[in-house]
């Protein structure tokens, strides 16, 4: 418990610390970039990581927050914050139907139907120029005004950037250890199962999406801002949603961290490979790569391969061994009296040495 | 209205239910009451329907017709959880427990939540986690609380999901070869819980082909044979039943 508050600690030390550690403007920019990746694949994780439904489409809600935000500031005027928050309340309301349509599907058929929804906003966003701007793209007029230069910029957005993530992590974090994220695990494991124990797993995986998307659509939002040029084919993308989901199990969609860790891996590999081979798409075929060894050598991420390799050294896990009828009454019975979950019995002697064990490490 | 004439109470009973998977009727116009309070056997060949005929009544498939109800409440049809919350809980025949999940989390995970508040306070609060302690240590798994369910053995894994199934504290069980694939003295452990908790006021209804089993722990047993009920009593009237003998044992 102390070791992983002080790793937190350590962590958002590094970064808040990196914009004055960045040695250029052009660095900085990849640290936003990372960010906005790192936003966008934990938002993604409230329904990878808890109901284990792949969405392949999650461009989809990052795209409709940046294309809200950013038509609600050109045609309404208001504070560019207010119109990202309502930006996303929009496409948290509009996450409803949609994820009572392709909630029904569970595997594949569910992946199909998030990245259709992708393509067809892509269509809707290309054709409708009138409204989006179409191919030609859509200026999003900037937050801050003339005076603040763009290294400057790039050194605000990285810290708005970084406190949506915060947030982003507090209510994943919150949710993880609630009852409402038992319930979602269990449906991650065994959906049937868990229906079958009483949980309504309809709603609970509705929810989870909607918070998904509502995150997802901040920080496309936020993304536009500091951007401040939307084209559909770069906002609904299947690219940038396979980026989170790759980022996610990447790092490991059941832990806190993994999705931020992925989008800094996978963040940084791309603008590098971009910056030595921008000319080749050769930044695609090692995307692909890598999926391809996490897929294969890492399924859990980074972080429990890594977890379970400390685990290693650690005391070993309780005994499996079964005990008959006779012996569990006679340990209960024991186990009734004062101080006797301690007490060795001859037949039951491994077990009685695990639980004292366990009772040292609780 | 779930009374019979001898006096016995009926828990789950259904009509005519039927249920087919393409051309094979898997459940076939079966009429079949349960006697709540008491320790049910459903007995049948393979292939006779005894696990479409759990899937309808515990909302897991819907029946193609017929109704199900459980004290005299209708609820054919209804969505899994519904029925759980109703009080009816169950294990599954090749036991399903959540394997990426710890002892005591799948423990957690039937835990009711009535109010937006209690779904989003932590989930290991001391009260609930003291009950799956209690439930863990009666089942004899308490010591491994904090081992994943996967990492678990698999008779084990079934004593986690009955203990799973009463954390929801269900006034009937139903639960699917409880003695499928595991030794005698683990058979023995699950005869003896049934027991203490049927003692307690639980109702069973169990699918079994461990016909000692079946004999020495039911009150009322059903015989199943292509999707109906073919022969129901105690189990000394229904072990010399000719019917039975006939489709179970092929004499």
């Amino acid at each position: 418990m102390l070791t992983k508050g002080m790793g937190l600690l350590v962590l958002a030390a590094a970064v808040l610390a990196f914009p004055s550690l960045a040695p250029d403007p052009f660095i900085l920019s990849v640290g936003v970039v990372i960010m906005s990746y790192a936003v966008l694949a934990t938002s993604w994780n409230f329904v990878g990581g808890f109901t284990g439904y792949i969405s392949l489409g999650h461009a989809s809600y990052s795209g409709l927050g940046a294309y809200g935000t950013a038509l609600l500031v050109i045609h309404t005027g208001i504070n560019p914050w207010v119109a990202m928050i309502l930006g996303g309340l929009g496409v948290a309301v509009l996450a409803v139907p949609i994820g009572i349509a392709s909630l029904r599907v569970r595997g594949a058929s569910f992946v199909i139907v998030s990245i259709a929804m992708v393509l067809i906003l892509l269509l809707v966003f290309q054709s409708w120029g009138e409204v989006t701007g179409g191919s030609n793209g859509l200026r999003v007029p900037r937050p801050f005004d003339e005076s603040v230069l763009r290294p400057e910029q790039h050194e605000r957005f990285f810290y708005l950037h970084a406190a949506l993530l915060a947030v982003a992590l507090l209510v994943w974090w919150a949710i993880d250890r609630s009852r409402f994220g038992t319930g979602l695990k269990a449906i991650r494991e065994d959906e049937d199962k868990a229906q079958s124990l009483g949980v309504p797993t309809f709603n609970y995986k509705l929810t989870a999406f909607v918070i998904s998307a509502f995150f997802t659509a901040l920080g496309g939002g936020m993304y536009a801002l500091w951007f401040g040029f939307l084209d559909p084919i770069f906002q609904f993308s299947i690219l940038v949603g396979s980026y989170m989901v790759l980022m996610s199990l990447l790092g490991g969609i059941r832990s806190l961290l993994g999705p931020f860790l992925g989008a800094v891996i996978v963040g940084y590999a791309v603008e590098f490979f971009k910056n030595q081979y921008g000319d080749t798409q050769f930044h695609l075929v090692a995307m692909g790569l890598l999926l391809g060894v996490v897929v294969l050598f890492m399924p859990d991420g980074i972080i429990p391969a890594v977890s379970q390799l400390i685990d290693r050294f650690r005391p070993q896990a309780a005994s499996i061994r079964e005990v008959s009828a006779g012996e569990l009454a006679e340990q209960r019975r024991t186990a009734s009296g004062p101080g006797a979950s301690t007490a060795a019995d001859p037949a039951t002697d491994d077990e009685s040495t695990d639980r004292l064990s366990e009772g040292v490490q609780r | 209205m779930t009374e019979t004439a001898t006096g016995t109470r009926i828990g789950l009973a259904t009509e005519c239910l039927s249920k087919s998977f393409g051309g094979v009727t898997a459940v076939d116009g079966a009429s079949v009451q349960f006697h709540h309070g008491k320790v049910n056997a459903l007995i049948g060949p393979n292939g006779s329907g005894k696990t479409t005929f759990f899937n309808c009544v515990t909302g897991m498939i819907k029946p193609d017709s017929g109704r199900a109800t459980y004290l005299g409440d209708d609820i054919t049809g209804k969505a899994s959880h519904r029925i759980a919350r109703a009080g009816i809980g169950r294990s599954f025949q090749l036991c399903r427990v959540f394997p990426r999940m710890t002892v005591m989390e799948n423990m957690l995970v039937a835990v009711r939540s009535t109010s937006l508040r209690h779904l989003a306070a932590p989930a290991r609060s001391t009260a609930e986690v003291d009950r799956a302690r209690e439930l863990l240590s009666r089942v004899g798994i308490d010591h491994l609380e904090n081992s994943e369910a996967r990492d678990i053995s698999y008779g084990q894994q079934k004593l986690l999901e009955l203990a799973g199934v009463l954390m929801a504290d269900p006034e009937t069980i139903m639960l699917d070869e409880p003695a499928g694939g595991v030794n005698p003295a683990l058979i023995d452990r699950i005869a003896t819980l049934v027991r203490d908790l049927n003692a307690e006021g639980k109702t069973f209804l169990i699918v079994e082909h461990n016909m000692d089993l079946v004999m020495s722990l039911s009150d009322h047993v059903v015989v199943f044979d292509r999707g109906r009920q073919i022969c129901e009593g105690p189990p000394s009237v229904v072990q010399s039943d000719p019917r039975v003998l006939e489709a179970y044992l092929g004499i």
